[in-house]
């Protein structure tokens, strides 16, 4: 996880055009004095075991039960939202040319490496449906559901908050994110669905009838709403 | 090498490493000569090496570089030469590990992004054609594969 911090990053400093800085001893700069980790961006990061992403949910589940979901997802929705802007910023410093103006899936990729570089996992985005108002991301090596384990229910929500948050400030529209597949519930990885709120809600229902993410992928195309 | 090093470093805590944790390091120092030649080979052949890339990729398919109206030599000029210089380093210090997590991942996603996946594929196959004739076989054996890599990884 991620704060701004006030330590800028010697390396960076020393190589600003260098733009393949995500593996571990570029990417991240341990202050020892301070006891801090800054990484390329200048983000303070903190490590954390699988101990404490089971104690983050489950503390969370006990608090306020069900309701648990939504507020990662919405958790999620503030960091990715938070993120965007500064995301913004370091991109135009990095590569000096707006995010306006850059490649679509450029922006995209670039945006995400950092996550890649944190441990949240690899992606890959399918926006062939963009035109029709959705989009997929397949999410690999989730840090949620590795660490949970097979459960037999999706529990991305954060992940899905911090899609639904960077992608409505990037495109200044409101879209929603659900998980329609996870590698909690015994798959390879994890799907989400991005879109607008009435086709996430739609997407929302058919899983809860037992849907498949490919079931509801051929629903999504052909047109089908609740 | 070095990503085996720190390894190593890691791994052979206070101990003596075994002779077998060590074999990568005498497997350096047997070709450490012939990566240090073809290296410098490289370096001084950049500029050869990369016309002749070109030459043979625009006889293969003149619309290799063309995208629509849009020219893009210079951008595969740019990238082309920048993989070669990291396959160069790799064979240096025998790290395609460190290469791979260093770069290619990243510059994967990146002719992704662009869609290059198919002139990176023809571009790192021929490139293995090319750098046979500025090395010798036993240079030649030891960064071709480096480019297979690369192209493994580019050109999918």
């Amino acid at each position: 996880m991620d704060t701004p911090s006030a330590h800028s990053h010697k390396l960076r400093q020393h190589y600003p055009q260098k733009h393949n800085h995500y593996n571990f001893s570029d990417f991240f700069q341990f202050n020892k004095p301070e006891g801090s980790i800054t990484d390329w961006n200048g983000s303070r990061n903190i490590l954390t075991s699988e101990d404490f992403i089971i104690g983050l949910l489950e503390g969370l589940e006990e608090e306020v039960g069900a309701a648990s979901a939504a507020v990662m997802y919405s958790i999620g929705l503030e960091w990715g939202k938070q993120d965007s802007l500064f995301f913004d910023q370091w991109f135009e410093r990095e590569y000096n040319v707006s995010p306006q103006q850059a490649n679509l899936m450029f922006l995209l990729e670039t945006w995400w490496w950092p996550f890649t570089a944190q441990g949240w996992g690899r992606w890959e985005i399918d926006m062939a449906d963009r035109t029709q108002g959705f989009m997929f991301i397949n999410l690999f090596d989730s840090a949620v559901a590795r660490t949970l384990g097979d459960v037999g229910k999706p529990v991305c929500y954060l992940y899905a908050g911090l899609f639904a948050g960077f992608f409505t400030e990037m495109v200044r529209k409101q879209l929603s994110c659900i998980e329609i597949q996870c590698y909690s519930m015994g798959e390879t990885y994890c799907k989400f669905l991005l879109g607008a709120k009435e086709r996430i809600d739609a997407a929302a229902f058919w899983l809860n009838e037992g849907a498949t993410a490919s079931d509801i992928e051929k629903r999504l195309r052909s047109g089908d709403s609740l | 090498m070095l990503s085996q090093i720190q390894t190593l470093v890691r791994e052979v805590d206070g101990r003596y490493a075994t002779d077998a944790e060590l074999m990568f390091l005498q497997d350096y120092l047997k070709t450490a000569r012939l990566r240090f030649s073809a290296y410098q080979k490289i370096q001084k052949a950049e500029k050869d090496i990369i016309q002749q890339v070109k030459q043979k990729l625009k006889l293969a398919d003149p619309n290799l570089l063309v995208r629509g109206k849009v020219d893009l030599s210079v951008k595969w000029h740019r990238d082309t030469v920048r993989v070669l210089r990291y396959c160069a380093h790799a064979l240096l210090i025998s790290d395609e590990e460190g290469l791979e997590e260093s770069f290619l991942l990243w510059f994967q996603s990146i002719m992704r992004s662009f869609k290059a996946q198919h002139s990176c594929d023809i571009t790192y196959k021929v490139m293995q054609d090319i750098v046979r004739q500025h090395l010798t076989p036993q240079e030649a054996e030891l960064f071709c594969p480096i480019l297979a890599q690369a192209r493994l990884l580019l050109g999918q």
